[in-house]
């Protein structure tokens, strides 16, 4: 399938998260209107960053003096399984210039991803993702704009309601990836009991990201010299 | 009120630490995909990062979040239908905490 209809698969593909993202959409556009941030700036923000996780994150220290560090820190650390969405996605990316895989990881996006695994193989990964992230990037901009425009009429509506609604996305992604997966399910397991351990012992949140990813690793690399002995 | 200059500053420098925590990754893997059987391992890694988020995210859940996270689970696995399991489960945090969690 060529790298143009591989889009146009993925952007099909993109209704259901393109409805969640509409719903964080909204809800950052009525965070970023309360946090003092002009329209303008957040669709900005919105267009060159692209990422829930680490916008939400940024805006809960947004105030003067702006604490240029602390939201570098605080994003980069929600960021970091772009790390490893790319590490999964280095075998299928391969048959397009290296400065397209630069210019198009931009759209990367942990949807598109996980669905990606999912796909027949004459799919081509890097135009699915792509495709997929475009739509994201429609949604995410669509409803940043809403929720700004919006934003006076849910001045007193309490959104911490839904502030665990980033988990359940999150979780349907793991549905998607668990039943689409052709490997046994260890890796996983073992980062959960290991993210549990360390967030019993109160370990700090990125050293939990950290120690359980390592382990999960650690488990695949077993499995993996397992089966090629 | 932040001025506009820093908040260009800081809005250039989240979009800049986030491109390259997707690029990092793709390239770290360049680097390591000669090694056999290491396929398996790049790709067994989102779901390793999905897990670090959501165990902890339900071990300190309220009793609606915990049901909330059971729906969504159930629904996927019988269905795959995300915007249904989503909104199942987002009915139940609004309308459901105040019996659940008892506030």
């Amino acid at each position: 399938m060529s790298t143009w209809h591989s889009a146009l698969l993925g952007i099909r593909s993109s209704g259901d998260y393109f409805l969640s993202t509409f719903m964080f959409g909204i809800m950052f556009g009525i965070a970023a209107a309360a946090s003092g941030i002009e329209n303008w700036q957040a669709l900005l923000m919105s267009a060159s960053v692209f990422t829930a996780s680490g916008q939400f994150a940024a805006l809960e220290f947004w105030q003067a003096p702006l604490p240029l560090g602390t939201i570098a820190l605080s994003v980069f650390l929600v960021s970091t399984r772009n790390i490893l969405l790319g590490m999964a996605m280095t075998h299928h990316f391969d048959g397009h210039s290296l400065g397209r895989r630069i210019v198009w990881l931009y759209m990367l996006n942990d949807p598109g991803v996980v669905t990606s695994f999912r796909q027949d193989e004459s799919v081509d990964r890097l135009g699915y993702v792509t495709g997929y992230g475009l739509s994201m990037m429609t949604s995410w901009l669509g409803s940043t704009l809403i929720g700004l425009s919006t934003a006076q009429l849910f001045a007193t509506f309490d959104l911490g309601a839904v502030d665990f609604a980033g988990p359940l996305v999150i979780a349907t992604m793991m549905m998607l990836f668990f039943k689409g997966s052709k490997s046994p399910p260890i890796p996983w397991i073992v980062s959960g009991i290991v993210a549990l351990v360390l967030f019993e012992i109160g370990t700090a949140n990125y050293l939990i990201l950290l120690g359980s990813v390592l382990a999960g690793m650690i488990t695949a690399i077993l499995q993996v010299r397992r089966t090629y002995g | 009120m932040v001025d506009q200059q820093t908040t260009l500053i800081a809005i250039a420098m989240m979009a800049l630490i986030v491109y390259l925590t997707r690029m990092t990754g793709y390239f770290i893997g360049l680097q390591l995909r000669h090694i056999r059987g290491v396929q398996p391992v790049l790709e067994a890694l989102p779901g390793c990062a999905f897990m670090a988020i959501l165990a902890p995210a339900v071990r300190q859940g309220s009793a609606s979040e915990i049901v909330a996270m059971a729906c969504v689970i159930l629904i996927m696995w019988r269905s795959n239908n995300v915007v249904f399991a989503t909104g199942v489960g987002m009915a139940v945090l609004l309308f459901g905490g105040p019996w659940l969690d008892g506030s």
